[in-house]
Order: structure tokens, then sequence, then C-alpha cells
């Protein structure tokens, strides 16, 4: 009888025949190979594993748990690391990085990056910087312990912004991300100097930031002034630097042709598209040659074209160290973008905000898009934003903070949810979030709530950045407009405290009808002036939505729907 | 202006398309050089006629050929309060959008002193000035332009403050972050930004002093008379001597000056201002053939480029200057806080002392004196209302009748402009002259005044409104056939009513304000007048009995700003966030 391969194996082992080992290991099944591989030693794992061919060695490394998955791809030399992180399935790779631990994953990403560095210093010696690997960097803008805090009328306080830390260095292109009303911009203007922070302090280069404000700022929305034209416009701040008429004029001109404005000096801003106008607020900003440039998304007011146009062109300038700026710092909510321009990454937490994740993303410029690390950081940021409750280890220590006692309505439109319900229910149940809202053509930040609102209701389950449609969810997603109704209706009445708690005020009162300003009342204690708006906006679309009770814009007034007082004191399902 | 915006003047009037510099150039500056030359004169003049002896009871010539005289020197006197009124704008405005303290009184302050009317000040105005020159003409003039101020500079307040208060956050950041000058920031970012506004308010405000032109240029004070060289005096004398040619000869002068000034100075100023229109896209621009003269010549590039520009970058930079070095050494501020809390504290410590005065005063009226003024507030809100209810009959039909054609607009809108633009006082005479023929009194004479001088108001803010109707919302009601009562009833009311409202509240201000000069008038020797809180005002002043000037005041003003908060700024609130077309 031949001996089968898998004893010839452990024949080729035990004579220590590394290279016949690996021959005949790549003849078996990935799942028998796995499963021997997985019985030896460390010391026997590592040689084979070196040997095998990448085909191989990518579609054995998922069948690992991670930590030897990390070892194993550690046994093999850096460009092969690379080669194999690119052929491991997507699906895989995405569960490896998830499950690897924060410093374990930054290390790892960095050796990735350094093995690229090198190869693109190779192919295209004239991209990479002077100084290779890391950098030197320094610290210009060091905020400490800074907060911000607003006092409402009645007493209560409102933390916008939780005590951190944020350093801002040279050499760096810093990426402040985080979902809308986190108090990205907040951040933004506290670091620049515009606000004071209520707490903590921001100092420039040892002194307070007051004292020395060499910054520029790009806003949203553009912030030009239209009675000047574009030259006057980029003389604005010189002139308040009391620079004399010619001198200004010169370095006017020299900042409008670095953006590539020539030609234009004596329009106004109506005359020019919105791409052109930002260039106008962006030479504005490098006019005064500041330290550090700040963003506050600067490329969300532009179509997708244009936006993408910009910021090749600001990084141009950034590379070439043809603007003077030793660091920018950008606000976006764009994924994508941060990661193709920054070099640091901060992710804020939102009520308050607080930093979740800070690191470094040492991929060389310019970054291809379809790179597998590329996607690997995407992927990561995704991960950190779309699971508010994940504890991401961040490399900054997040202060404790108060927990709030009430549940947050996520705003989002009955809708909506129904919308998404259906789209996951015909696409087979589960969605990784990122597909799903480049499908759907939205921005993640708009995505978000109403994720949060179907799992809020028990109809989706969302992990690790995958969206999942539960039993109740197909159920309503197929059911008829009564039926979902009634669905709906169970679903809030189980799930949502602010709209049972309306109900049960409602039942109450022997009119059953309450202004709703008593309710805007009670979310006061909890929530600012704008969220109390977007609660109780939420509370009136659902609630009307699964007729628990109406509304009349006119008196303000909440009144209690027949049909939900039926519901409750039978304990049957409502007539249809 | 900059070097770079004298430069873009000369590309945008290129874009005029009549720019041939050489031989007509001549031609073309001459009209300037005359303009400047002639108020030179008018200066002269009037400086010599200021510093002169008092002169209580000047003659007013009924003469056609003293009018131009008495035209100039009625728009000097416009000229003057105006330039007052914006002085006073800058610096009130400034001040209440910053102060977040001073905001909370200045405000409500403001909202009051609009509502009382412009007779109502004569006495402590003229008093106090004519104490303070008591040899010259200047503490009368001085006084009658006090007087104008009065009537025109609240709502150019409000508007400029309110533009303030508009400023986008992101505009006013970046003005923080480069570190502008408060003088830079002035020029570049408020001004401009209050610009549009500020003009509109100014061209209604000095609208407005036309209209209470007469009270202010002839007015019987306790047992003087005071009458100051002008169109208003002339029309008032004309009116009292019966004279129906000369009425008729003031009326035109009047009417011409004013749309002389809307040709020279209005029409071209709001060409000009378009460039300050906060919008982002460019549109079709207003014109003005008296703006192109002026950016086609070169003798204003010159002026600016040898003296404005050299004084502007001077200034620029000595503020930039001073401004940097503020905020190395920041101690002074501390001793203008003193300043300031001091000041304050005086100002209110003088307004509650004239606030226990004015309480002593009024306490001192008699039963029989309340009740006239009762009685008369309860006429003048009759005839205001009825005024209004009449005014809103007609213009809203033809409002939405122009708004929704085009073709009807072109021609029915400068016609509208010019028949508003005439003050409703100027014709008074005439209209009471045909009333007393028909047998009709000031009952009604005042409900007709009342009428032409706040109809303009709801018929151009109803064309607006109608204007802006979506094309598509009227095809929807032609598509389903909508009868016309429906059509009224879903689409064209509920469109219109927030630039409805928006007219209802200036008229109906201005028609209180109005009552004091309608309800009460000279004519042929004679003092007509009819029971009303306006007259009770105007008689008051002209028998200077202080008590009842004082109490009437104070119930006018306390019903105007009560039925602004009650209801104007209810109905308001209903428009903009019920009505509003968008979203």
């Amino acid at each position: 009888m031949v001996p089968s391969n898998r004893e010839r194996f452990h024949d080729a082992l035990d004579r220590t025949q590394w290279d016949e080992a690996a021959a005949l290991l790549q003849t078996l099944l990935p799942e028998d190979a796995a499963g021997i591989l997985r019985k030896l030693s460390f010391d026997q794992q590592q040689p084979l594993f070196r040997r095998i061919s990448l085909d191989t060695a990518a579609g054995l490394l998922p069948r690992f748990p991670y930590y030897d998955q990390y070892v194993l791809l550690h046994s093999r030399t850096g460009e092969d690391m690379r080669a194999l992180v690119d052929k491991i399935n997507p699906d895989d790779r995405m569960r490896f990085f998830d499950e690897l631990p924060e410093e374990a994953w930054q290390r790892l990403m960095d050796e990735l990056a350094i093995e690229s560095t090198a190869r693109a210093e190779k192919s295209e010696p004239q991209r990479t910087l002077p100084e290779n690997g890391p950098q030197f960097r320094e610290t210009i803008i060091d905020a400490r312990q800074v907060e911000k805090a607003f006092e409402q009328p009645d007493g209560n306080k409102i933390q916008v912004v939780a005590p951190l830390d944020l350093a801002i260095e040279s050499n760096t292109i810093c990426a402040l991300l985080g979902p809308s009303g986190s108090g990205k911009s907040t951040l933004l203007r506290i670091l620049s100097g515009l606000t004071r922070p209520t707490g903590g302090s921001v100092q420039w280069r040892g002194h307070p930031i007051e004292d020395n404000r060499n910054v520029g700022i790009v806003f949203q929305s553009f912030a030009l002034f239209p009675w000047l034209t574009v030259l006057e416009n980029v003389e604005v701040p010189l002139t308040a630097r009391a620079i004399e008429h010619r001198v200004r004029h010169q370095q006017a001109l020299k900042s409008i042709g670095m953006v590539g404005l020539r030609g234009f000096e004596n329009a106004y801003p109506k005359e020019l598209s919105g791409g052109m106008k930002q260039r106008v607020g962006l030479a504005r900003a490098l006019a005064v040659e500041p330290e550090v440039l700040f963003m506050d998304e600067p490329f969300s007011a532009l179509d997708v074209l244009t936006a993408e146009n910009l910021r090749g062109e600001l990084l141009q300038l950034w590379t070439d160290h043809q603007i003077p700026t030793k660091s920018i710092f950008l606000v976006t909510h764009n994924i994508e973008e941060a990661v193709f321009l920054a070099d640091r990454v901060v992710v804020l937490g939102k009520h308050p905000a607080r930093i979740r994740a800070d690191f470094r993303i040492p991929l060389a410029h310019p970054r291809e898009r379809k790179s597998a690390q590329f996607l690997v950081y995407v992927d990561y940021i995704y991960k950190v934003m779309t699971q508010p409750e994940l504890d991401v280890g961040s490399l900054t220590k997040v202060p404790a903070l108060r927990k709030l006692s009430v549940q947050v309505l996520p705003h989002a439109t009955a809708g909506g949810i129904a919308g998404l319900l259906e789209f996951l229910n015909d696409r087979g149940g589960q969605e990784d979030l990122y597909h799903l809202a480049e499908e759907l053509l939205m921005e993640v930040d708009d995505l978000f709530p109403i994720v949060d609102g179907a799992v809020l209701l028990g109809f989706a389950e969302s992990r690790q950045g995958d969206v999942q449609i539960t039993s109740t969810g197909k159920e309503f997603a197929e059911a008829d407009i009564l039926e979902r109704k009634r669905l709906f209706r169970d679903a809030v009445l189980s799930h949502a405290m602010l709209i049972r708690q309306i109900r049960k005020a409602l039942e109450r009162k022997s009119d059953g009808a309450i202004p709703l300003e008593f309710f805007h009342d009670v979310l006061d204690e909890h929530f600012s002036q704008e969220d109390v708006q977007r609660q109780t906006d939420t509370a009136l679309n659902w609630g009307r939505y699964a007729e628990i009770f109406g509304y009349d814009s006119e008196t303000g007034r909440l009144t209690l729907e027949p049909a939900a007082k039926i519901t409750d004191s039978g304990e049957e399902p409502p007539p249809h | 202006m900059s070097e770079s915006g004298s430069a873009s003047k000369v590309s945008t009037s290129t874009a005029w398309g009549v720019v041939s510099p050489g031989a007509t150039s001549f031609a073309r500056e001459l009209p300037i050089v005359l303009a400047g030359i002639g108020l030179f004169y008018a200066v002269l003049v009037f400086a010599h006629y200021w510093s002169g002896p008092v002169n209580f009871r000047a003659q007013i010539s009924l003469s056609p050929a003293s009018l131009p005289k008495y035209a100039l020197f009625s728009v000097l006197r416009l000229v003057a309060a105006y330039i007052i009124s914006l002085v006073f704008t800058l610096i009130y405005g400034y001040t209440a959008a910053y102060n977040r303290r001073a905001e909370k009184f200045m405000i409500p302050l403001l909202d009051t002193l609009q509502s009382i009317p412009v007779l109502s000040f004569l006495p402590g105005v003229m008093i106090s000035m004519v104490a303070l020159f008591p040899t010259r003409q200047l503490g009368v003039e001085l006084g009658s332009i006090l007087l104008i101020f009065t009537g025109q500079v609240w709502n150019m307040t409000f508007s400029f403050y309110s533009s303030l208060k508009t400023i986008p956050s992101e505009m006013r950041e970046a003005a923080t972050a480069y570190r502008l000058s408060w003088w830079q920031r002035f020029w570049q970012l408020e001004l401009p930004q209050a610009a549009i506004g500020l003009i509109w308010n100014s061209m209604m405000s000095v609208a407005g002093g036309w209209f209470f032109l007469m009270a202010c240029e002839m007015f019987v004070l306790g047992n003087r008379d005071f009458r100051l060289p002008g169109l208003g005096s002339y029309l008032q004398t004309a009116a009292n001597s019966g004279d129906t040619r000369a009425i008729l000869y003031g009326i035109a002068a009047m009417i011409g000056t004013i749309i002389l000034m809307d040709q020279v100075i209005w029409r071209p100023v709001i060409a000009w201002a378009q460039k300050f229109k906060l919008e982002q896209v460019s549109g079709e621009a207003p014109r003005s053939p008296i703006l192109s003269l002026l950016r086609s010549s070169r003798l204003l590039p010159f002026v600016s480029r040898s003296w404005i520009f050299p004084l502007r970058e001077k200034l620029d930079l000595h503020f930039a200057q001073k401004s940097t070095e503020l905020s190395a050494s920041s101690g002074k501020t501390r001793r203008s806080r003193w300043f300031i809390a001091s000041a304050t504290g005086l100002a209110l410590a003088g307004i509650a002392y004239a606030v226990a005065k004015m309480l002593a005063m009024i306490s001192t009226l008699s039963v029989i004196e309340i009740r006239h003024i009762l009685l008369g507030a309860g006429a003048t809100f009759l005839r205001v209302e009825f005024a209004l209810l009449l005014a809103a009959t007609w213009t809203i039909p033809a409002g939405v009748a122009i708004g929704l054609r085009p073709r009807l607009s072109a021609v029915a809108q400068p016609i509208a402009q010019v028949a508003a633009s005439v003050p409703a006082t100027a014709l008074f005479p005439i209209i009471l002259m045909i009333l007393i023929r028909a047998g009709g009194g000031l009952g009604i004479g005042s409900i007709v005044l009342l009428l032409i001088g706040t109809q303009w108001y709801i018929l151009f803010n109803v064309i607006a409104g109608a204007t802006a109707i979506p094309a598509d919302l009227k095809e929807v009601c032609s598509t389903y056939r909508l009868s016309l009562l429906d059509r009224w009833r879903t689409l064209l009311l509920p469109a219109i009513f927030p630039y409805l409202i928006t007219g209802f509240v200036t008229a109906s201000g201005g028609a209180w304000n109005a009552s004091i000069v309608a309800e009460y008038f000279h004519f042929r020797g004679e003092t007509i007048s009819t029971l009303g809180l306006g007259s009770i005002i105007s008689q008051a002043t002209d028998s200077g009995n202080f008590r009842v000037l004082l109490a009437a005041t104070v119930i006018m003003a306390m019903i105007v700003v009560t039925i602004n908060r009650l209801v104007w700024r209810r109905l308001f609130s209903i428009a903009t966030t019920r009505f509003t077309l968008q979203g």
C-alpha cells in the first residue's frame, strides 16, 4: 500500500526535510493542511510556512486564530507579508484586522507600509520625502485637557468636548474624523485659537495660542467676501498684518499663482465655480504663510470630481514642499479622504467629543485607493465609527465619562428605516455598511442613524461593520402597509423609551392630550437644545407612523390615537 | 478703493460698452465738474444763512421763482438729517449688535422710539437747540434737522443691527482668524454686508422725511411760530392762504425734486450696491445711466487713485498696526471697561430720573383730559385699521395681478414707484379742498391721507410675494382646474401671506405716526381737526401743553408697541413657520 501524502509528510517532518514536507503539505486539502499545521509546534510551523507558496499560505492563514496568523505572517519576509495580505480573501482579512489588538495592528500596518515605501522609492525615487522612514516631528500646537461645555439657561451643563489632549506636529497631515455633531469643528476652532476652551490650555510652541496665531483656515462654505475680487480677498489677511501695498500685492499674486488661479485676480467670487472659490479660500489661507493650515471640511461643499481634483493638487503642493506650511490639520467626515491625505488619523466619538482612535498611516503618497492597505485603513476606520461602544483601546487614554441614563433615539425616519430593511432583504439580509453606503449613494454619516434606528427597534443587528436583518425585520420588509404599522408599533413600544413614556403620559391624562413642550422640558435635562429637537422630531415621526399618537402642529399638542389605546388595554393585536 | 479695485472698475466699465476715451471725454466730465461746483455753492449759501441771526417769522414767498431756493434748502436739510441718522445708526447698531448686555435694553428702546410720532419730539428738540444757539439761525435749523432725523433714523438702525447679527458665522470667523483690525473688519465685512439693507432703508427713511417735511419746517410751539424757508413751509403757507396755484407749484417742485434725487442718487447707488449681494451667483442687475457715466469718467478714478487710495492705505495700515500692538499688550481693556460701566450707570440714572418726572407730570392730568386722550386713541385706532383694511382690499388683488403677469408688471411697477414716491402730505391740501367741496370733512380726509401714505408698503410687498410663487404651483392649480376661490384659498393667499404681514407691519406703524398730520391741519387760515390721538398730539404741541403731549405720546407708543408684539409678531411667526415656500 502506497503511503498517503499525509504519512509521507510526517515522515519528511521527522527527517527534518523541510522542503519535502512543505511540498507535500501543499498537495493536501487546505482544511487538512491547516489541521495538521495547527497541531505542530511553533518551531515546526514556522519553517514550513516559510517554504510554502504564497497562494497556499494565503489559503491556510485565515484558518488560524488571529495571534497565530500574526506570528506566521511574520515568519516570512516583508515583501511576502505584503503580498500575503493582498492575497487573503477580503472578508478574512477584515476579520483578522478586526480581531487584532490595536498595538499589534498598528505595528503590522507600519511594517507593511515601510515595505511599500521602500518599493515606491525604487520605482519612483523623486516622489519620496527627504527624510525616509519615521520623519522628524516636533509639536507645534499642544492642547492639554481642553474641553468645551455650554451652560444652558436652566443651569444644566452640556459637555461638547470632553477633556482631551491633542498635539499638532510638524511634517504631518492630521485628519480629524468623526460622525456629524461630534464636535470636530469645535475642536478645530479650539486648536486654531478661534474659540477659547472652557477648560485646559492650548499652547503654540510654549506660548498661549492667543499670542501668536500664525494659522490659515479654509472653511467649508469658503467664507469669501463676495464684494471683493479674488485678489482683494487674498490680500485681506495681509492688510490685517499691516503689510505695505506693494509687498502685499506680490505676496497675494504668488499665492494665487500657487493654487492655479492666475488670470482670475479681478474676478468676483460669484463668477467662480465652487472649486475655484475654494481655491481662493486656500490662496487666502496660504498668503500669510501659516505654520499650521486648518481645513474645516474643505471639500464637502464640492462635487465629487472637483473635490478629487483639489485634493490631489493640495497633496502635490504639500509633498513637493511648495507651501511653507509645516502641518495641515483637516476636519472631515469622509473616510477615504482621510486615508488618502493624512499621515495621522484621529477618530472622535460623540456625546461628548473624545478621542477614540489615534494612529498613523505611514503609506507613501500618492496612495492607491484600490490597494489592499488603503482598504484596510478604510475598513478599520469604518469599524471604529460604526461601533460606538467598541473599545478600540486607543493610544490616547479616554477619560471616564458620565454615562447618559437616557436612551438616545437615532435621527432616522420610519420611512428611512423601512427603506433600509427592504434593501437589506433584497440583498439576502446582510450587507457591509461600507458597501451599503456606497450602493445607496449616501454619506455614511446619514446612513448611521438609519442603521441605528433599525438596530434599536430590533429589526436589524449590526456586527463589526455589517448589518444583518433579524426575523422581525424580514417580516417587516415583506409585510403590507397595515402589517408594517403593527410591527413598527410593537417594536417602538417595546424598544423606544421616549415613545413609551409619551404614551404612558398621554394615557394618564383624561383628555389624552399633552403639549409637546412638556416633553421638551423633560428632555432638556439630558440634551442640548438642538438634540432635544432631534429627539422629539424622531419620536414624533415614529409615533405618528406607528399611529401611537397624533400631533397637531397648530396647537402643539400630542393626542392619543385610539388604536394605541386598544392595543394596550386588551394586549391583543390591533384590528386591521 | 485699492488699485486693484479701480482696475476692476475699468474692466467692469468696458462691460457697459461706453468706454471711448479722448474726444467725448470732456463732455462727459462736464456734468460731474458742474455738480461739484453747484454743491460747493449750496454749502456756502447755507452756511451764510445758518450763521445769520434768528429769524422766527421768516416770510415765505409764494412766488414760483423762489421754489428752486426752497427746494435746495429742503434737500440740504434732509441730507444733513440723513448724515446724522447714518452716524447714529452705525454707532447704535454696532453697540447693540456686539454688546450683549446693552443689546437687551437697546433693542426694546429702539422699538419704542420708533413708535413715537415726530411731533412729540418737537418741544424737547426745539427748546434744547434754541437754548444751545440762542442768537443764531443755526439753533432753529438744527432743531428742524433733528426733527427730520427722529422721523427717519429708526428703521435704518434696525436694518444695520440685523445685518450685523446675520453675518454668516464662517465669514466672521475668517475675520477673527486673520486678525482683522476693527477698521478693516468694518470696511471689508460689516459695512458691505449691511449695505443693501441700509440703502433700501435709507430710501424709505428719506421718503419719510419728505412725508413729514411740512410738519418739520413750519410749526407753532406755545407762543412761538417757527418758519424755515423750504418746500414744506412753502406748501404749508400756500395751504394756509388757500392759494391753489401755489399749492400746485409746490407739489410740482416737490415731485420734481424727488424724481431728480431718485435718478441722481438712489438709482446709481442701488446699481452700484449690487456687488454687495451675498448671493454667490450672478444674475440680472439693475442699471443706472448716471452710474455708467461716473464709471466711464476718468476724473473719478484719478481722484480715487491719487487721493482716496493713499488715504485708505494709510488708515488701513495704521489701524492694523495698532491692532497688532494692542493684542500684544492687553492692559488697556480694564480702564475702558470701567469707563463703559460708569457711563452706563449714569445713563440708567438719567433714564430713571426722566421716567419719574414723566410719571409725576402725567399724574397731574385731569380725568376729563385722560378721557379725551383715550377717546382719541380709540378714534385713531379705528381710523388706522379702517385705512389698512381699505388698502388691503385694493392692493391684494392688484398686487397679485401685477406679480403674476410679468408683462403687466413691466408697465405697472414703474408707475407705482413714481406714485409711491410722492409724499401724501403734499397732496393733502388738494384732497382736502376736493373733500370740502364735496361736503366731507377731515374725519374722512384723514382716512384718505392714511390710505395714500401707507398703501404702497402693502402693494409692493404683495407684488414681491406674488412674483415669488413658483411656476409649478401655478401649474398645479391650472392642471386641476381650481376655481378662482379655491385658487386664492389654497395657493395665492398662503403664498403672499408672509409678504402681506411684512407690509402690514410697516403700514400700521407708519399710519399711527402719520395720524399726527392727518387729523390736524392748517388750511385757509383756520385749523381743521378731528377727534383722534394724532390731533391731540399736534394740538398739544401747538399750544405748548406738555402734560397732554407727554400722556398722548406715551399712549400712542404703548398702543403701537403692544399691537406689534401681540398681533404682528405672532402673525409673522406663523407666516414664517407655516406659510414659507422653502422646504
